[in-house]
């Protein structure tokens, strides 16, 4: 353990930082060792106790030098007033009443902003929780919203259509027949259009037997055969109908 | 001056703790009551602040150079507080008293001319540093709030203008200073390039409890005049550029800077670098510029958009924790990465980013060194 080494050297003295910063090799498997956070924690306290006693023991140490200079001072001066508060006295009580001072607005300022930060986490964890539940209800109504569209296209496609009367019977006569031109007259198109691809490659086809034939025959075989097979890349233009 | 005796000195205090700086400031302030007024009412972070900095500088007390660095910019950053020369002295007799006040039996005379030396130097550097920069700059701007906007409950977005103009590089940020919460300074970045009308955007996240955040986002915040700090900052696009192509990663508000970047790359002569740009927050809500970074990635053919969030599954686009989602989404290993947002996840997507191979010179964060008064 490499704690042991303190004790062993007298003349090391030991720190508060090493109080917060020791390690301890972990118990083997099986062995009963201490709970880790428990000895965390009174490492902990100890290293809060220990600067507190160094900072008494330093500030006690400034008191002794400060009265052995005032007993000296008041023997030499033979001024009794002297012994008992000097100006440096005035300093050092003043710069510890400031401190104090200081270390109580620093707390109160601590406190303010500490309740300021907890008020704003708190409304915008309220403000995220209505969000959330605005989105929830959201949801749930636009599920139910689609649930009853589909029951109503279901309910339509069941119940039979009610009679339809003179002027609509017309109106679906004119739209069907409308459809059928437009049927056909798209079909007329597509087959130009396929027949157009097929002669395409037919040409392309016989060009292509030719020209190897030129080849096999030792003619020229730089050569391009004549015209290019052009196969239409786009349909017909497509011309609006009606 | 004996820099391993400074140390072991120092480290004889060090035990003291909070009452070190404690005991300093107070024997400061009774010795000239006049330096009281360049300090915030609680002094707690700044005792901290002044406990780190000698703790800086006496592990450093040896590698000149660096130190030199620090102090520099420790002395250009303290004009804002309104420090004068007068007060370098008065700092200095305190520590003297304070370290003497502490060190006890252990106080000799070579100590004494060791410690005076050491903060003859570092008066002197920062006072250097601080008069250099008195020609080039104020120690502060006024800076007058002319507009702002809520995008969204916790997230505002402010034009300042500042008095007199006040330049800088894309990426930087500046400290700022509320009258309502004097002597307390925060930094926010530009989330602008330099503009004509010399004005500048900042994104204020309110921080739970924050006092200068919920200052800056107050509904009445218009027309409030702000003291600006001189912009600082490395998170800034090198130069002259790599060639490589950019990465940027934005957290919430971390995204002003990068926004700031994006605007200098669609400003400058030279065919840009192609961005990615992942934008990240909590909720779709939080997305508060997300409407202007898809304008601007629908007119500049180089710049791609990725919003991404990480507490809502039902989010249309990415999910996930930003790092995550932008390690899925591809091999950055050449690219130059610069990230922003908070803290952890800076950390996060750095240590992932440097882990895919990203060499250090490649990803660039903010480092805030030293951000109190």
């Amino acid at each position: 353990m490499t704690s042991m080494a303190w004790f062993e050297d007298e003349q090391r003295r030991l720190t508060p930082d090493e109080v917060q910063s020791v390690t301890f090799p972990v118990s083997r498997l099986g062995r009963r060792g201490l709970e880790e956070e428990s000895v965390r924690a009174f490492l902990h306290m100890v290293h809060a106790e220990f600067v507190h006693l160094v900072n008494e023991r330093a500030s006690l140490w400034q008191e002794v030098q400060r009265l052995r200079h005032r007993i000296l001072d008041g023997e030499r001066t033979a001024d009794e007033g002297s012994v008992l508060f000097g100006e440096a006295d005035a300093h050092a009580h003043a710069v510890r009443i400031l401190s104090n001072a200081q270390v109580t607005a620093d707390r109160y300022v601590a406190d303010a902003q500490a309740y300021s930060s907890r008020v704003t986490e708190e409304a915008r964890l309220r403000r995220d929780d209505i969000m959330r539940e605005a989105q929830q209800h959201a949801d749930l109504l636009l599920d139910e919203a689609q649930g009853r569209a589909r029951e109503a296209a279901v309910a339509a496609l069941n119940v039979t259509s009610p009679p339809l009367n003179e002027r609509e019977r017309q109106a679906a006569q004119a739209e069907l027949a409308y459809l059928r031109t437009y049927s056909d007259v798209y079909r007329a198109h597509l087959r130009a259009y396929t027949e157009g691809v097929l002669q395409s490659i037919e040409d392309w086809e016989r060009k292509e037997a030719a020209s190897l034939q030129e080849v096999t025959l030792g003619r020229d075989p730089g050569r391009q055969p004549s015209g290019e097979a052009s196969l239409p890349l786009a349909p017909p233009n497509r011309r609006s109908i009606g | 001056m004996d820099v391993s005796r400074l140390r072991e000195s120092f480290a004889r205090i060090a035990v003291h703790g909070d009452d070190l700086p404690l005991f300093f400031y107070s024997d400061l302030f009774i010795k000239h009551p006049e330096v009281r007024d360049l300090f915030p009412v609680s002094m707690a972070a700044q005792r901290s602040h002044l406990v780190d900095a000698l703790v800086k500088i006496v592990s450093q007390v040896d590698s000149v150079e660096e130190l030199t660095v620090f102090l520099q910019g420790l002395g250009r950053d303290h004009r804002k507080f309104g420090a004068i020369a007068e007060h370098y002295d008065a700092v200095g007799d305190s520590l003297l008293t304070t370290i003497r006040h502490f060190s006890g039996p252990a106080w000799t005379p070579e100590l004494a001319t060791d410690w005076n030396a050491a903060y003859d130097l570092i008066a002197a550097v920062m006072l250097t540093a601080a008069r250099d920069d008195e020609g080039r700059r104020p120690p502060w701007w006024r800076g007058t709030i002319v507009a702002s906007e809520r995008r969204a409950f916790d997230i505002s977005v402010l034009l300042v203008r500042p008095e007199p103009e006040l330049d800088f590089v894309p990426g930087q940020s500046v400290a700022i200073e509320c009258p309502s919460r004097p002597k307390l300074w925060r930094y926010y970045s530009m989330a602008n390039a330099p503009r004509q009308d010399g004005l500048l955007e900042f994104h204020v996240r309110l921080v739970d409890g924050g006092a200068v955040s919920m200052a800056l986002t107050s509904t009445n915040a218009v027309g409030t005049e702000l003291r600006l700090g001189s912009p600082v900052g490395v998170l800034t696009l090198s130069s002259p550029p790599s060639g490589r192509d950019i990465l940027l990663i934005a957290g919430s508000t971390g995204l002003a800077p990068l926004k700031a970047i994006i605007e200098q790359v669609a400003a400058r002569p030279e065919p840009p670098p192609r961005i990615h740009l992942f934008f990240g927050a909590r909720t779709a809500e939080g997305l508060y510029d997300l409407d202007n970074m898809e304008k601007m990635a629908a007119q500049q053919p180089w710049l791609t958009v990725i919003p991404s969030v990480s507490d809502d599954p039902r989010f249309g686009g990415e999910t996930g924790s930003l790092p995550d989602v932008v390690a899925r989404c591809g091999d950055w290993s050449r690219h130059d990465a610069y990230i922003a947002g908070p803290s952890d996840m800076v950390r996060q997507a750095a240590d992932r980013l440097a882990a895919a191979g990203m060499g250090p010179d490649q990803v660039h964060i903010e480092d805030f060194g030293w951000s109190g008064p």
